[in-house]
């Protein structure tokens, strides 16, 4: 689904954000971005989803040479990718509905539709009562769901969060993760940078740690750092007492 | 259909945020374009009252008497048949003693104390001279002035050429105020863009992170520009159109002129001036496009 040869990305000033990094992400995974501030994560993400340039190599999206690929069909290339942020990116002026539906209507689809899969994601992530609210009465893990939600409306083959529980206390972000391993289950390959030490720790997927630029680790089953995964049994920490959702959830409307 | 209708909204919503930016733009072409108009008007105005004048007689060639040294009337004549051979010349009207003392009791029937007073015989035969080109006056006038019979040459043609001049002056100036103002007006258009795409620099990352084509994202801001120019000319042509209308009631009390302008004119210079307002407006909406559509975060 996402593969990266050689990738590398040099900034204007000359700073190294990606240092020959080649990786190999499988339709359905679900893969965790580590590192510290800096370490290149977000670069990753921006170099996906082709706001910027690599210097050297090449990225497959879902089939698609992303480094040769015209200015013209970048947008086609991000309909595949939904794109989740620590800041929500949620526009003020819009309800919740709109805000969904607002990703739906830009890229042409018939109102009917539009309609009906507003309805279905906003009860995948819980607000389907709350579609006429705006922005800022929500709380925050409430404007994470409409941001996952906006993100997954159009059934995207990917799922690209950078630090999603960023701006969250433990018990919200717990929320967002069960959103998160909901859409993976349906069948979203999903890849989330992140510096949630508690999250990667308790979901036990794969992790792929960057540091410098460099890729330093990757793990199927992995946690935050490869000292803590010695240390720390493979089960859940205490704050998210379980990750695991039931089937029914699991084939829900998604 | 349901496409379009989301796009207009889109474009409505930016000039409602806008709106103090896009009175300005909206008023820059206005002004542009009245001054255009205008000046036409103008333009227009002179071509029919001189209309007249340039299709009628050009030249008159008073002739002497024979006791002046002049020719009599038989060879008066002949000098008429001479000057109508002429190349320049469309068509020469003899106008003898008798119908020149008929001409002056026509002008001057309010002043009989003078038609009395005037001897028919001291008013002097001429020669009515109708040219090819009113252009071609000066060249008639000194090969008139040349001749021993006539006594005094009189020519419209300077002051055709004098109102040519106004009127060439009067475009220079109209369209020259309307080519700089016309610019004013893109670089204004383009401003108003730029402060839309910064207001909504929220949206449009939006748009580009869900999707949306590059034609998308960029088409409520054309429109905009489109809408601000259009709307710009037609305020001007309708403001035209209105001062012509009272002018032409003006002229009712003046005889003599015409200021009443024919509703084809303002047709015709209508409809090219509403898409020259369409164009500064597109013009500008892609400059601005251009200059800040990149810098929102893709």
């Amino acid at each position: 689904m996402i593969r990266l040869d050689s990738v590398t990305k040099v900034y204007k000033g000359g700073t190294v954000a990606a240092r020959d990094i080649s990786l190999n992400i499988r339709r359905g995974e679900f893969v965790f971005l580590v590192g510290p501030s800096g370490s290149g994560k977000s670069t990753l993400v921006r170099l996906l989803l082709r706001q910027e340039q690599v210097t050297r190599g090449t990225i497959w999206v879902a089939g698609k040479d992303v480094t040769r690929l015209p200015g013209w069909k970048v947008p086609f290339l991000r309909r595949s990718i939904g794109t989740v942020f620590q800041d929500f990116k949620l526009l003020s002026t819009k309800t919740v509905s709109e805000n969904v539906a607002f990703a739906l209507e830009v890229i042409g689809r018939p109102r009917s539709v539009i309609r009906s899969q507003v309805e279905q994601v906003l009860e995948l992530v819980g607000l389907n009562d709350l579609g006429g609210r705006y922005p800022d009465q929500l709380s925050g893990g409430e404007q994470q769901r409409v941001s996952i939600a906006r993100a997954f409306v159009n059934r995207p083959l990917i799922l690209l969060a950078d630090e999603p529980t960023g701006n969250l206390d433990p018990a919200t972000s717990v929320g967002i993760m069960r959103i998160l391993d909901r859409i993976n289950r349906s069948g979203t390959t999903v890849v989330m940078a992140t510096h949630d030490h508690a999250i990667v720790n308790a979901m036990r997927r794969r992790v792929v740690a960057i540091d410098q630029g460099e890729i330093v680790r990757d793990e199927l089953v992995g946690g935050f750092e490869e000292a803590q995964q010695e240390e720390t049994p493979a089960a859940p920490t205490p704050i998210l007492p379980d990750l695991s959702l039931p089937e029914e959830n699991a084939n829900g409307p998604v | 259909m349901g496409r379009f209708i989301f796009l207009v909204g889109e474009s409505l919503t930016n000039l409602r945020r806008n709106a103090l930016v896009a009175a300005g733009a909206i008023l820059a072409v206005f002004i542009s374009l009245t001054l255009a108009l205008g000046a036409l008007v103008i333009n227009e105005l002179l071509r029919l009252n001189t209309i007249g004048w340039q299709q009628g007689t050009h030249i008159i060639a008073f002739l002497k008497d024979p006791d002046q040294g002049g020719a009599d009337p038989a060879g008066q004549l002949a000098y008429r048949d001479e000057v109508a051979d002429w190349e320049e010349v469309e068509a020469v009207h003899y106008v003898d003693k008798a119908g020149a003392y008929e001409e002056f009791k026509e002008i001057f029937a309010s002043r009989p104390e003078l038609i009395e007073l005037t001897d028919p015989l001291k008013l002097p035969a001429s020669l009515r001279i109708e040219l090819q080109t009113i252009d071609l006056y000066r060249d008639v006038q000194f090969r008139l002035t040349a001749n021993p019979v006539v006594r005094e040459v009189r020519s419209f043609g300077e002051q055709i050429e004098q109102l040519s001049t106004i009127s060439r002056v009067l475009n220079l100036l109209g369209w020259g105020l309307s080519l700089v103002l016309g610019l004013a007006a893109v670089i204004l258009i383009s401003n108003t863009i730029s402060l839309a795409i910064y207001a909504r620099r929220n949206e449009v990352s939006v748009m580009k992170l869900v999707g949306a084509s590059n034609w998308f994202i960029r088409v409520p801001f054309l429109l905009e520009g489109l809408i601000e120019g259009v709307v710009g000319a037609v305020l001007a042509v309708l403001t035209v159109w209105l001062a012509s209308r009272n002018l032409h009631s003006l002229g009712d009390t003046i005889q003599l002129i015409t200021l009443s302008i024919p509703g084809q004119f303002f047709l015709r210079w209508g409809v090219v001036l509403v898409l020259f307002g369409a164009t500064v407006g597109v013009a500008g909406s892609i400059l601005g496009l251009g200059r800040h559509l990149r810098e929102v975060d893709s």
